[in-house]
């Protein structure tokens, strides 16, 4: 009883609402519009609204949050895909790349005179102070002995150098080492073909022979080493060198990016010079 | 170090430098700011190891880089060797067992090992091979960056194998 005299008011009040709610659904019938029931739905539409709009907020935020979930997911999905299809184009272009390698090295292998034999390059010079020397997966077991002459597609590459039961150093045309008798291809004006560490030069080339910047060289297979008319590479710059002439050779073969050679089975040997 | 298990440690650490220095740390791969890791790992053996096993392996880690630098008999050979030497010798007067100290000792190896082929060239009149300064100095800075810590780790296996 305590708790009804404390609470008349608000008991009282409740009493009165619902007392209008009764006598509202009484009148029902007899009108529906009547301004009691229009000031309620007035006094409630902006509280009604608020809350409206705000759990719809809510719920919006939740449902758009969960399709942040949904689509974060999807993106690690697609992102995860497109790694792999990224990976699977680059496999292919390498694979088509390669293949393009491998059909001009059947090429030659079909143009050259004589036997040869394709190889990997597996490594490299340890030193600076030999640079020029690359190593194939080819030796002794495959026929290669020292000396003989190594090619790819696109030119003279080197020689063998050392060559063991499974492996061979092949010298570079680039080494300082190297030389190989050669000639311009379009004039037929003779030199040698010098190593200079990082490219070539061909040297006692005589002044009166008709070069020119853009030339092919080949070579002349007077030698020994090297077949006749294979490509070294392209004069790309001529100096008078008291009675000769000197050029720089661009090498046909890009050497920094060696990844297949040919070495040409010629037993260096027996081959006749002047051939 | 006369251990059996320190050799085949050493041997197998050989192996694998030189195969990375012939592949993906070969000069002609990345130009010649490249780390000599069979040096850094002679001068290793210099400050570290007992003389006996370690003056064959050092000898061996020469002629590997003869052999694979386009066969060029004798020069890495005698050079490692003689450096290897001057290490050992300078662990007896010298406390080198402290890092700037052994950064010191690998610059100082790398500049000595290069001088001595350089002189041996100069006097035989080969003009063939050719080494600037700057090539020099570089590979020893590098070698002496690279080598500070490949140290530390070598050091560490040893260690534990010596247990």
């Amino acid at each position: 009883m305590g708790f009804l005299k404390r609470r008349t008011i608000l008991i009282t009040l409740i009493l009165f609402f619902a007392a209008i709610q009764l006598f509202s659904l009484y009148q029902q019938d007899k009108n529906t519009n009547n301004p009691l029931s229009r000031l309620v739905l007035a006094l409630t539409y902006y509280p009604q609204k608020f809350v409206s709009a705000s759990t719809n907020k809510v719920v919006s935020v939740w449902y758009r949050y969960l399709d942040l979930v949904r689509l974060k997911e999807d993106n690690l999905r697609l992102q995860e895909e497109i790694n792999e299809l990224r990976q699977e184009r680059f496999e292919l272009s390498e694979a088509e790349a390669q293949n393009k390698r491998l059909k001009k090295l059947l090429d030659f292998k079909d143009r050259s005179s004589y036997p040869v034999v394709s190889a990997n390059v597996i490594g490299a010079s340890p030193s600076i102070l030999r640079s020029q020397v690359v190593i194939v997966d080819k030796g002794a077991g495959s026929g290669v002995t020292r000396g003989m002459p190594v090619a790819s597609y696109d030119g003279i590459v080197g020689r063998i150098l050392v060559s063991a039961d499974k492996s061979s150093e092949v010298l570079l045309i680039t080494d300082p080492v190297s030389a190989v008798d050669a000639y311009v291809h379009r004039t037929r004006a003779r030199g040698i073909v010098k190593g200079t560490g990082s490219g070539c030069i061909m040297q006692y080339i005589e002044k009166k022979s008709d070069i020119s910047i853009g030339d092919k060289v080949i070579s002349s297979g007077k030698d020994g080493f090297f077949p006749k008319g294979v490509i070294i590479g392209t004069v790309i710059d001529i100096e008078a060198d008291g009675s000769f002439i000197t050029a720089t050779v661009s090498p046909h073969v890009d050497l920094n990016s060696l990844e297949e050679v040919v070495i040409i089975l010629k037993n260096v040997d027996s081959v006749v010079l002047n051939e | 170090m006369n251990k059996p298990l320190s050799i085949i440690l050493f041997t197998l650490i050989s192996l694998l430098f030189i195969v990375l220095q012939t592949t993906l740390l070969s000069p002609r791969k990345v130009g010649y700011v490249f780390p000599d890791l069979n040096l850094i790992l002679i001068v290793f053996l210099g400050v570290y190891s007992e003389t006996r096993g370690s003056l064959v392996l050092a000898t061996g880690n020469g002629y590997l880089m003869d052999v694979l630098s386009g066969n060029l008999p004798g020069t890495f050979t005698i050079s490692r060797l003689s450096a290897y030497l001057l290490v050992r010798t300078s662990s007896n007067h010298v406390y080198l067992k402290k890092w700037l100290v052994q950064g010191l000792v690998i610059f100082l190896a790398t500049i000595f090992s290069w001088t001595f082929i350089i002189s041996i060239f100069r006097i035989r009149q080969d003009t063939y091979f050719t080494l600037t300064l700057s090539e020099v100095m570089t590979q020893a800075v590098v070698n002496t960056i690279v080598g500070i810590p490949l140290f530390w780790v070598i050091a560490k296996l040893h260690a534990k194998l010596q247990k």
